[in-house]
């Protein structure tokens, strides 16, 4: 893997497109016209590589207002996607207001789908505010700080989710801040060395 | 059979097989991995297209 970290930016040269990074790709470049986001959890070790499949991809935004969700919506709608939980925007829109999740997919499917909330606590703010820029050949992504990544993944606990942790702590061995990781996992209680492999 | 055993040397196993993958992945140009990758994720996406699975049922489903 060839990988160059400069600044915010982590260059991914000459990657093979799979079709669920042009569905990433196609949300994002529709989303980012509205509003400041971070792709958060499975999507960004598989971005790096990771081999599994994922039915959702977390984006995490900041609120917008109903006039802007509106039109985020109704561009969505004229693109061929569709909202999962609900078809009302009014009541999408409450739905985010609330806290909760909304799901879109390409009309007519499932999966894969995006999974899409408002930043809620500390650690959600430090993963918009601080993310990282995946820069691929053609696009970029906004992702998720990798330290604070792999506490949550840690936190989450789920086989997948510790396998996610180890396949980002492997891969960017050279890069982390131990320090960070151990800082994140404190914050989410996350307790030292009952994961399987050492941080 | 102990239940707890098994799944933590399944667990166990699985991570061997990360830090072998993650090795392998880190040797090779961007273009070996992401091929063998792409065709992987692929597949998963067009066989997700043959469920006939209905925003209902998948809701419900993720809710369980």
């Amino acid at each position: 893997m060839e990988i160059e970290i400069e600044a915010e930016n982590i260059y991914l040269k000459n990657k093979v497109i799979s079709k669920l990074d042009i569905f990433v790709e196609d949300f994002i470049n529709i989303l980012k016209k509205y509003t400041d986001y971070v792709v958060v959890s499975g999507y960004v070790s598989i971005l790096f590589g990771r081999s599994r499949g994922t039915e959702d991809i977390d984006l995490l935004i900041n609120k917008i207002d109903m006039d802007t969700f509106l039109k985020f919506h109704n561009e969505l709608i004229e693109k061929k996607y569709w909202f999962l939980n609900a078809e009302n925007p009014i009541e999408l829109f409450g739905m985010l207001e609330g806290g909760l999740a909304i799901r879109i997919a390409v009309k007519d499917t499932v999966i894969p789908n995006i999974e899409l909330k408002y930043v809620k606590s500390q650690l959600d703010r430090i993963s918009l505010k601080e993310h990282k820029v995946a820069q691929l050949d053609m696009y970029s992504i906004n992702i998720s700080p990798l330290e604070l990544q792999i506490a949550f993944k840690l936190y989450l606990g789920s086989d997948k989710d510790i396998e996610d942790a180890l396949y980002l702590n492997e891969i960017f061995s050279a890069h982390l801040s131990r320090f960070k990781i151990k800082h994140f996992m404190d914050i989410l209680g996350v307790k030292r060395g009952d994961y399987g492999f050492e941080i | 059979m102990d239940s707890k055993f098994d799944r933590e040397q399944n667990l166990k196993q699985r991570l061997d097989f990360i830090r072998f993958y993650a090795r392998w992945v880190k040797t090779v140009p961007n273009e070996i991995w992401s091929k063998q990758q792409a065709e992987f994720i692929d597949s998963l996406f067009d066989n997700a297209k043959k469920f006939s699975l209905t925003r209902e049922k998948y809701l419900k489903t993720i809710r369980r």
